[in-house]
């Protein structure tokens, strides 16, 4: 009997090729529409973006350590400068720096090169640099100083990013903020960190990667699957749709008069919500993989996600019925889609990543069955497995779960509102 | 077979039913006449267990149906009162989903829809999708996905407003038919005197949630049997000559239409000269003067002062 509810629900989509370009070709169209935004890079980002970054050297830091060292002896007593003699290795600031550029992982899709002060311009004119980071002249004596000594005035780090490599550069950025923080955390004695100073940085359209060690996400894959995610929303209010209306054509009384239960009829929405939201989810993530090459390291798990995202969706569907139902009107469905849906996706960070302001926004974000659904993918995608994201599972089966007891609740038994 | 026992329904303060008392025999055809808003929909409504009577009971074969109301459902085919069709769907595709709804399969459901689209006349059109259909088609639909599962009885809310006469005499036709080869007990609602008079055995007339008559169509217009109606026509009628009317000892009522005016007077009274009298003073062309044999609507005009339509 369920599934004469749903085979119906899927011959009327059919039927509605509005609404199949709707759910289906407006996704894609906003996956594209961006793509081009964002550039060529959109395209030939499967693999793992390939950047190169010119490393400028005006001192060398070797020396200005032992410069530092020799200068401390004057300033502190013996035991002290031999404490942080031992120490010293840690703190250099251009070895870590190069030490993280040149680690494994990130050599995967990053080319460190190294030049001299005499070599600057010759640089600059080559375009398949993405970045120059100039370290100027006595950079790791001063930030050696500003660490020990509690010295207020931070030293400087020169970048210059090739605003033609938006997306790469972004990435590059990123890294070295992220850099900056390690380095401010790893400051042990100093609250000072590195200010890193940017010129030449063109504004940056809006895409913003996340770097991880293992895997950077491109801008396209983190597009594709927050325009995926929040499109998949709009199917809970289609579906609500259509069962308010078969409650105001008497259709839903008929069903009832046939000895159905309203129950079976209450399980056919949130079934018919949780198939057709995976079936969207899929075909759309079909595309991107066909056009775009967004692919999912373990098939496996990218399936547990996209079910468990779908079945919060059919308890969105199943939710928003019961209550147009019990309210005997679809205003709660028109707010949905008109308001809440679109909160809903600001707050996921399918526009935005908004979480990257605060790990305040990102449990929130991570608080909407969207947003959950974005989180677990892109860590899918990062190349962590399936352990990564069972908190987002949990989250996504719980919402399912709330969402159903609360639409069973509402759901108006006979005789209230028929 | 089916009986309502002071059956109530309130919505708020008012009563959209009030202590109605009806009974249907098996193989009957019983009319439900009465105007908008008089609880026809509603009292059907709950007859049929769709909604939970505010007081009252509904009995199927002596037994209460409001606690259970299985066995009722699965020998009554419900006609709503608009289409309740999926218009994305064929006609074919409704009747194929109804009847797995009711739990038909494979041959036998096959065989139902074909011989349901044949009885309703849409052999032909059966891959056309509903929305496509005239409103007469659509309507005969509706009562075909009513009779997938072969309902001992049938509960029609106006199954014949807003179409084509042509559509109109089919369904009347297909109901009497329905009824004479298979025994098929109808419930008939209505706001249409003609429709009811055709085809009803037994009739009930309701008002405002009342009940105001009820009997067989001979033992209703007995109502009227010490009055007749008078149909005058003319070009135009004017305001003098019908309040000359009005205030005439013998005539007991007025109702004014566009070119008539009807009036119920004592069966025995002759009025026609004292009507050509009064048009002449007042400057009215008569057309005809009419003795109209009456019928259901003057029954309903002559209980409420009101027609049943405007
Ligand atoms: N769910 C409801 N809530 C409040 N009032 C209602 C509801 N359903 C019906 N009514 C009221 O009850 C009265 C009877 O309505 P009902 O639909 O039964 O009339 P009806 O005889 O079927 O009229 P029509 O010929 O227009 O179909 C009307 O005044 C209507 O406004
Ligand atoms: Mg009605």
């Amino acid at each position: 009997m369920i599934w004469q509810i749903i085979k119906k629900q899927g011959l009327l989509f059919w039927r509605n090729p509005q609404q199949l370009l709707l759910f289906l070709a407006l996704p894609i169209i906003l996956i594209a529409i961006l793509g081009a935004a964002l550039g060529s890079d959109f395209q030939n980002e499967s693999s793992p973006i390939k950047m190169k970054v010119a490393l400028l050297e005006h001192g060398e830091e070797q020396k200005e350590i032992e410069q530092f060292l020799a200068d401390l002896h004057e300033k502190l007593p013996t035991e002290a400068v031999v404490a942080i003699e031992n120490t010293i290795d840690t703190m250099a600031p251009i070895r870590s720096l190069r030490s993280v550029l040149e680690s494994e992982e990130v050599s995967n899709f990053l080319e460190v090169n190294h030049f001299g002060s005499s070599e600057k311009e010759e640089i600059k004119d080559d375009d398949s640099y993405t970045a120059i980071i100039e370290v100027p002249e006595s950079f790791s004596y001063d930030v050696l100083e500003s660490i020990v000594l509690e010295k207020t005035e931070p030293p400087t780090l020169l970048v210059t990013y090739n605003e033609e490599q938006q997306v790469r550069t972004s990435i590059i950025s990123n890294f070295l903020t992220q850099f900056q923080e390690q380095l401010t955390k790893g400051s042990f004695l100093g609250k000072n960190g590195i200010d890193l100073y940017t010129i030449e940085i063109q504004p940056i359209k809006g895409q913003v990667i996340s770097i991880n060690e293992k895997n950077p996400v491109s801008a396209s894959s983190y597009y594709t699957i927050g325009m995926t995610v929040m499109n998949v929303l709009f199917l809970a209010g289609a579906i609500a749709y259509y069962a308010f209306h078969e409650k105001e054509l008497n259709v839903f009384n008929r069903i009832i008069l046939a000895n159905v239960s309203r129950w079976v009829y209450f399980m056919g929405i949130l079934t018919a919500g949780t198939i057709f939201a995976f079936i969207q989810t899929m075909i759309i993530f079909t595309f991107s993989w066909l056009v775009y090459g967004i692919s999912f390291p373990n098939i496996v798990d990218f399936l547990i996600v996209t079910f468990s995202f779908s079945l919060s969706v059919g308890g969105l569907a199943v939710l928003l019925s019961a209550l147009s139902y019990r309210l005997n009107s679809e205003t709660i469905t028109n707010f949905f889609m008109n308001i809440i849906a679109t909160l809903l996706a600001v707050l996921g960070g399918s526009f935005y990543p908004i979480g990257d302001f605060s790990p305040l926004i990102q449990t929130i974000g991570n608080m909407t069955p969207n947003g959950a659904g974005l989180t677990a993918y892109l860590t899918l995608l990062r190349g962590d497995g399936i352990a990564g994201i069972t908190d987002n599972l949990m989250f996504l089966v719980m919402f399912s779960l709330l969402t159903v007891i609360v639409a069973a609740i509402c759901f108006p038994k006979r005789g209230v509102a028929a | 077979m089916i009986e309502l026992v002071d059956l109530t329904k309130k919505f708020k303060q008012m009563y959209a039913v009030k202590n109605l008392n009806m009974f249907i025999e098996r193989g009957e055809i019983v009319g439900l006449l009465g105007p908008n808003g008089a609880g026809k929909s509603t009292a059907i409504s709950m007859l049929s267990s769709l909604v939970e009577p505010t007081g009252g009971d509904v009995r199927f074969d002596n037994k209460s149906i409001l606690k259970n109301p299985a066995a009722f459902r699965k020998i009554v085919g419900m006609v709503p009162q608009n289409i309740a069709l999926y218009t994305d769907l064929t006609a074919e595709e409704n009747l194929l989903f109804f009847g797995r709804i009711y739990r038909l399969g494979g041959k036998e459901l096959n065989r139902k829809v074909d011989e349901v689209l044949e009885q309703i006349g849409l052999t032909d059109r059966r891959k056309d999708v509903v929305k496509n259909f005239s409103g007469g088609m659509q309507r005969r639909l509706n009562i075909g996905v009513a009779m997938l599962h072969d309902p001992e009885m049938l509960i029609m809310d106006e199954p014949t407003v807003g179409i084509d006469p042509q559509s109109r005499n089919y369904i009347l036709e297909t109901v009497k038919r329905l009824n004479e080869e298979r025994g098929m007990t109808v419930l008939y609602t209505s706001h249409y005197m003609e429709e009811v008079e055709f085809l009803c055995d037994r009739i009930y007339i309701m008002d405002k949630g009342n009940l105001i008559a009820s009997g067989t169509k001979d033992e209703i217009k007995q109502i009227l049997s010490s009055e007749k109606t008078i149909l005058i026509r003319a070009d135009r009628i004017n305001g003098k000559f019908v309040e000359a009317l009005e205030q005439h000892s013998l005539i007991n009522r007025v109702t004014i239409g566009e070119k008539e005016v009807t009036i119920l007077v004592p069966r025995e009274a002759n009025v026609f000269s004292e009507i050509i009298k009064l048009a002449e003073s007042t400057g009215l062309e008569l057309l005809s003067v009419d003795n109209k044999t009456p019928t259901l609507e003057d029954v309903f005009l002559h209980l409420t002062g009101r027609a049943l339509r405007d």
